[in-house]
C-alpha cells in the first residue's frame, strides 16, 4: 500500500502551541486544562501572586512584578498588573518566541488579569503568534467597578487578539444546577474553556480528512473586533451526530444556535474515531443547515482521530462583527462611551499591534484612570438626567437630543406602577456606560439589563390595548426599535430580546385552540369508534401527528 | 399429576387471527401439540368482538382446521380474552387471629382471602382471576399455604384481574354458539406468560409484553408471582393506521410497507433514503421517505411501551432481573428490541419462530401461537391444582370409578 503524506506546511507542530494562564482565575483554568491533559501543548502560568503561582500545576511559571509587588497580588489594581507584566516583559517575550498559536486564559476583573492581559496579548502578537483569548467576565455581584475594569480590558483584548471568546460568569448558572456547589460551578466553566481549547487545538493540529487550518479559522473569526461564537459538543453512542450537535448548540455562547443566524461564515469541524461515517456527517450538516442562513459560508473540516474512540465531537466557530456595533452612533450610550473613549485615547481606537512596545502603556498609565472616572460620573449624570427612558425614546426619535423632550410623556404613558421601580432597581447596576460596552462584547450578559428596556416597548407602541398583543405584533415592533438605532449590530440583541416576548405570547396560544381538535381529524381505520383515550391522549391518532402540535 | 393423557384446547380470538391449538398433556406432564387451526380474524377490533357474525364465521373456520389437523373432535376450549377494559390490580387482605387461636386455620385464611378479593371495581365488572401472590405471616413471607403455622396476623396478597362482564360473556356466547363448551376463561397475557416465562424467569422477575394486532398485553412477574397485568388497546393495526394517516397510502399498502420496510429503531442511519414498494410489473408503486416512515412507527411503539412502563408499579422495572420478553406479531418489527431496550434498559428477549416447524415437536414454541399454547399450559396447571383437594363427591366417585384418575 502506498501512503502519501499531506502537505506538512498546513499542520502545526504541537510544540508551537502554548497555553497561558494569567492571574488567579487563569491558573485555575490552566489546572483544569492540565487535568484534561491536552497533548503536546505547553502550559505557562503567569501571576503576580507567588503563592498561587507556586501551587500551579504547569511546568513553566513566570512571576510578574517581582520588584513591584514583591510576590503579593495586585490587590485588584489593573495598573499594577500592567506595570508588573512590563517588568517581566523580556522573560515573557522569550517564552512566547516562535509560537504559532497562543491561548491566553484569563479571568477579567481583577488586577493581574485585567491589567496584564492586553499587554500579554500584544506581546504575543508581536512575536507572530495567532492569539486566542479565553476570558471570563466577573459576576454581577462583584460590583460595577470590577465589571468595568473587566470591560475595559475586554475591549482592549478584542482589538489585540485574533479571536476573543468570553464566558460570562453570570451565565454559569446554565452550566450547573442551582444546588450544586460553587466549585462545581467554577469547575464547569473551566471545563468548558478547556473543552474549547482542546477543540481548537484538535482543529488546527490534527491532520484532517477534509482539512481546515489556521486560514479557515481566521476567515471564520474575521480579523479584529469580533465577538466569537463558539460551541463544542462531544457525544457517543447511537445518534451521536445529533447529540453532539445539540451539545454544541447548547453552549451558552451560541444561545441555542440563535446567534448563528447572523453569522457570515461558520467553521464546522468534526472529529471522530474510525467509526465516523459519511452518513453521520451528512446528517449533522443537514441539521446544522437549519440553524444557519443559506448565504452563510460554511467552512467544513473533518478529521479522524483514533483516540476519540466511539465519540464524535463537533466544533462550531464563528464570529459576529463587532465593529458595526461600536461604530453605530445612534445609540446615545454608545456615543457617550465613544466620546469618553476618545477623550482618554484608550485602546478602543483602532489597533496597531506592531507599535513599539512602550508607547501604549505610557499612554495608559498616566492618563487613563482619573479622567475616565470623571467622565464616567458625567456620563452617569447625563444619562440619569435623560432618565431610563432614553433608550425607549429612540423608537420614536433616534436623535439623542430629542430624547429629553420625549421622556416625560413616555413616563406618563407607562401604566403599571412596578415599572418605574424596576428601573430604579436596575440603574445602579446597569450604568449607561456598561450597556454600551457590554452589548458588543457579550450580549449574553446584557439580557438582564436589556430586558427592562424592551418590556415597556410594546405598551408604548400599542398603548390602548395591551391585551390584544399577539405573537406577531411585538416582534416587528422590537425589530423596528432595534434596527433603527443600530443598523447591523443590533441584530444579535434583537434575537435575544425578541425571544422572551415571543415565548410569552406563544404560551397563550395553544390554550385557546387545543381542546376540540381531535374530533375533526381523520381516524382512518378507527373512524367512527369511540375515542380511545388514555391519559388524555387519543391513542387512535398517530403520535407522529399528535406530538407535532 | 394426571395419571392419564388429557387433551386440552386453547382458543385465542385475536385482532388479527383466530387460533386454536390442540394439545395433549401426557401423564408425565409433557405437552404435545396435536394440531393447530388458524384463520385471519374479522370482526375483532382492539381485542374485542365488534362484529359477532363475522367473528363466529372465523371461529368456525379455525375450529374446522384445528379438528382437521389434530384429528380430534373438539368439545370444549380454554378461551383467552383481552381488551382495554381488562385490569389487573393487587390487593392485600389482613386478618388478625382471634385471641384464643395460636395457629392459622383454614377459616382464618379464608377470611383474609375474602378481604383481599374485595377490590373496588365498577359494578359492571366481574373478576376473572384471583391469583394468590403470597402469604405473609406476621409480616414474614410465606410462599406456600401457611395453614397450621403459629401467627398473630395472616395476610394474603392477591392479584385480581377484572373486566366488563358483558363483554366477557359475549366472548363466551360466541364460543358456545359454535358450539363449543368453555372450560375456563383466561386473561391473555397470563396465558401467554405460562408459555413464555419459565419458573426461574418468574422468580428473577420478568415482564412479558405481547404486542398483537389490536392490543398490547403485559404481565409482570416478580419473585415468582404475578405483580401486574393489563392491556393497552394499541397494536400493529395502529401502526398501519398511523402510516395511512400520515402518508395517505391505502391500508393494504401501508401494511405492506410496514412489514417490508418499517424500522422502529431510532438509529438515524436506518432512516436514510426512500422506502419503495414495487407493483407486480416491477415499477415503483409507493415511495415514502424512510425518515418519516420510521419516525411514525417508532413514535407509536415508543408511546405504547411507555404506556406499559407507566402502568407498572413503582420501581418495578428496576427489579426485573431476567429481562423483558416480547411476543406478538408487532414485536417482529425491525428495531423493536433496541427501542424496548432504550425504554426499559433491561435485557430484551424476542423469541424467534423455531426453524423446526414440526408440530409433533414436544417443545413447540412458536411466538405466533404463544397465547393459545399458553392456554394449554394454564389448563394443565389448573387441572393439577383443582385435583389436589378432591371434594366429597370426588372421593365417592373415585371409589367407583374403574379407570382411575
Amino acid at each position: 500500500m502506498i501512503s502519501y503524506s499531506r502537505d506538512p506546511k498546513e499542520e502545526i507542530p504541537t510544540s508551537a502551541v502554548k497555553i497561558l494562564g494569567l492571574g488567579g482565575a487563569g491558573s485555575n483554568m490552566l489546572e483544569r486544562i492540565a487535568l484534561d491533559s491536552i497533548e503536546g501543548a505547553q502550559l505557562i502560568s503567569l501571576n503576580t501572586d507567588i503563592r498561587t503561582l507556586s501551587a500551579s500545576l504547569s511546568k513553566d511559571k513566570i512571576q510578574l512584578g517581582l520588584n513591584l509587588t514583591k510576590g503579593l497580588g495586585t490587590g485588584g489594581d489593573p495598573d499594577l498588573g500592567q506595570q508588573a507584566v512590563l517588568e517581566a516583559e523580556a522573560e515573557v517575550r522569550a517564552a512566547l518566541k516562535d509560537q504559532k498559536i497562543i491561548f491566553l486564559c484569563v479571568g477579567l476583573g481583577g488586577g493581574t488579569g485585567s491589567g496584564a492581559a492586553p499587554i500579554l496579548a500584544r506581546i504575543a502578537r508581536e512575536e507572530g503568534a495567532f492569539v486566542i483569548v479565553f476570558a471570563t467576565m466577573p459576576f454581577l455581584f462583584e460590583g460595577s467597578r470590577r465589571r468595568e475594569q473587566a470591560e475595559t480590558a475586554l475591549n482592549q483584548l478584542a482589538v489585540l487578539s485574533n479571536a476573543l471568546v468570553t464566558f460570562d460568569n453570570n451565565r454559569m448558572g446554565e452550566l450547573v444546577l442551582a444546588k450544586q456547589g460553587i466549585h462545581e460551578a467554577f469547575g464547569a466553566a473551566d471545563k468548558m474553556i478547556s473543552e474549547s481549547i482542546k477543540a481548537v487545538i484538535r482543529l488546527v493540529v490534527k491532520p484532517g480528512l477534509i482539512h481546515v487550518g489556521l486560514d479557515e479559522l481566521i476567515t471564520a473569526l474575521r480579523t479584529t473586533r469580533s465577538r466569537c461564537l463558539f460551541g463544542s459538543g462531544i457525544a457517543d453512542g447511537k445518534d451521536r451526530a445529533a447529540k453532539a450537535l445539540r451539545n454544541a448548540l447548547s453552549s451558552p455562547l451560541l444561545d441555542q444556535g440563535a446567534l448563528l443566524k447572523d453569522a457570515q461564515s461558520v467553521l464546522v469541524h468534526l472529529s471522530g474515531g474510525e467509526s465516523l461515517t459519511l452518513f453521520e456527517i451528512e446528517l449533522l450538516m443537514q441539521n446544522l443547515q437549519k440553524h444557519v442562513p443559506e448565504h452563510t459560508q460554511i467552512l467544513f473540516g473533518a478529521a479522524i482521530d483514533a483516540s476519540m474512540g466511539d465519540a464524535l465531537s463537533i466544533t462550531l466557530i464563528s464570529s459576529l462583527p463587532e465593529e458595526a456595533l461600536t461604530s453605530s452612533t445612534q445609540n446615545s450610550h454608545a456615543k457617550t462611551a465613544q466620546e469618553a473613549a476618545k477623550n482618554i485615547s484608550s485602546p478602543i481606537e483602532p489597533p496597531q499591534p506592531k507599535r513599539p512596545t512602550l508607547k501604549l502603556p505610557d499612554k495608559i498609565v498616566p492618563e487613563r484612570p482619573q479622567p475616565r472616572l470623571i467622565d464616567e460620573v458625567f456620563d452617569h449624570l447625563e444619562t440619569k438626567a435623560t432618565g431610563p427612558v432614553s433608550v425607549q425614546a429612540q423608537d420614536l426619535k433616534p436623535d439623542t437630543q430629542s430624547s429629553d423632550q420625549t421622556a416625560p410623556p413616555l413616563k406618563a404613558d407607562s401604566p403599571p406602577a412596578e415599572r418605574p421601580k424596576e428601573k430604579a432597581h436596575d440603574r445602579p447596576f446597569a450604568e449607561p456606560e456598561l450597556i454600551s460596552l457590554e452589548s458588543p462584547t457579550s450580549p449574553l450578559a446584557e439580557t438582564p439589563v436589556a430586558k427592562p428596556e424592551v418590556k415597556p416597548a410594546p405598551p408604548v407602541i400599542t398603548p390602548p390595548a395591551p391585551v390584544q398583543i399577539t405573537s406577531a405584533e411585538p416582534k416587528p415592533s422590537v425589530a423596528e426599535i432595534r434596527s433603527e438605532p443600530a443598523a447591523t449590530s443590533a441584530k444579535e440583541p434583537k434575537v435575544d430580546l425578541a425571544n422572551p416576548l415571543q415565548l410569552k405570547t406563544d404560551s397563550k396560544h395553544p390554550v385557546d385552540q387545543d381542546e376540540l381538535s381531535f374530533k375533526k381529524t381523520p381516524r382512518g381505520r378507527f373512524e367512527g369508534e369511540n375515542p380511545n383515550v388514555i391519559d388524555g391522549e387519543d391513542l387512535d391518532l398517530p403520535p407522529f401527528l399528535r406530538k407535532k402540535k | 399429576m394426571a395419571r392419564r393423557t388429557k387433551i386440552h384446547v386453547g382458543l385465542e380470538i385475536g385482532t388479527s387471527k383466530t387460533c386454536i391449538v390442540v394439545g395433549e398433556v401426557k401423564p408425565d406432564g409433557a405437552v404435545k401439540i396435536l394440531g393447530i387451526g388458524v384463520t385471519k380474524s374479522a370482526g375483532v377490533r382492539k381485542g374485542e368482538i365488534s362484529d359477532f357474525h363475522q367473528a363466529r364465521a372465523c371461529l368456525k373456520d379455525a375450529l374446522a382446521r384445528a379438528e382437521d389437523s389434530s384429528d380430534v373432535e373438539i368439545g370444549s376450549v380454554f378461551l383467552s380474552v383481552t381488551g382495554a377494559h381488562m385490569q389487573g390490580v393487587n390487593n392485600r387482605g389482613v386478618f388478625r387471629l382471634p385471641n384464643n387461636h395460636e395457629a392459622i386455620e383454614m377459616e382464618h385464611l379464608e377470611e383474609a382471602r375474602d378481604m383481599a378479593r374485595d377490590v373496588q371495581y365498577p359494578t359492571d365488572h366481574a373478576s376473572l382471576h384471583t391469583i394468590v401472590r403470597r402469604y405473609l405471616v406476621d409480616g414474614l413471607e410465606q410462599t406456600a399455604s401457611p395453614i397450621g403455622l403459629f401467627a398473630k396476623t395472616v395476610e394474603v396478597d392477591f392479584h385480581i384481574v377484572h373486566g366488563i362482564s358483558n363483554r366477557i360473556q359475549n366472548s363466551i356466547k360466541l364460543v358456545r354458539e359454535c358450539p363449543l363448551e368453555v372450560d375456563d376463561i383466561v386473561f391473555a397475557p397470563i396465558a401467554t406468560a405460562q408459555m413464555a416465562l419459565d419458573r426461574e424467569q418468574r422468580l428473577r422477575g420478568a415482564l412479558l409484553i405481547d404486542i398483537g394486532g389490536g392490543t398490547t398485553d403485559y404481565a409482570l412477574y416478580l419473585d415468582g408471582s404475578i405483580a401486574a397485568s393489563g392491556c393497552i388497546p394499541v397494536g400493529g393495526d395502529h401502526v398501519t393506521n398511523d402510516i395511512h394517516l400520515v402518508t395517505g397510502l391505502p391500508f393494504s399498502k401501508a401494511e405492506k410497507l410496514k412489514i417490508l420496510e418499517g424500522n422502529a429503531s431510532s438509529d438515524p442511519a436506518l432512516s436514510v433514503g426512500i422506502a419503495r414498494l414495487t407493483d407486480e410489473n416491477g415499477f415503483a408503486d409507493v415511495e415514502v421517505k424512510r425518515a418519516i416512515l420510521n419516525e411514525v412507527i417508532r413514535q407509536r411503539l415508543e408511546e405504547t411501551l411507555l404506556l406499559v412502563r407507566d402502568r407498572l408499579p413503582k420501581d418495578a422495572v428496576e427489579s426485573i432481573g431476567a429481562g423483558i420478553y416480547l411476543t406478538g406479531g408487532t414485536s417482529l418489527m425491525r428495531g423493536f428490541s433496541e427501542l424496548a431496550f432504550d425504554i426499559f434498559g433491561r435485557d430484551i428477549y424476542r423469541p424467534e419462530a423455531p426453524e423446526n416447524n414440526d408440530l409433533s415437536h414436544p417443545s413447540f414454541k412458536d411466538p405466533q401461537f404463544a397465547t393459545a399454547i399458553g392456554l394449554i399450559r394454564y389448563a394443565q396447571i389448573i387441572e393439577t391444582e383443582t385435583q389436589r383437594p378432591p371434594g366429597f363427591f370426588g372421593k365417592i366417585l373415585r371409589l367407583f370409578w374403574p379407570f382411575g384418575r
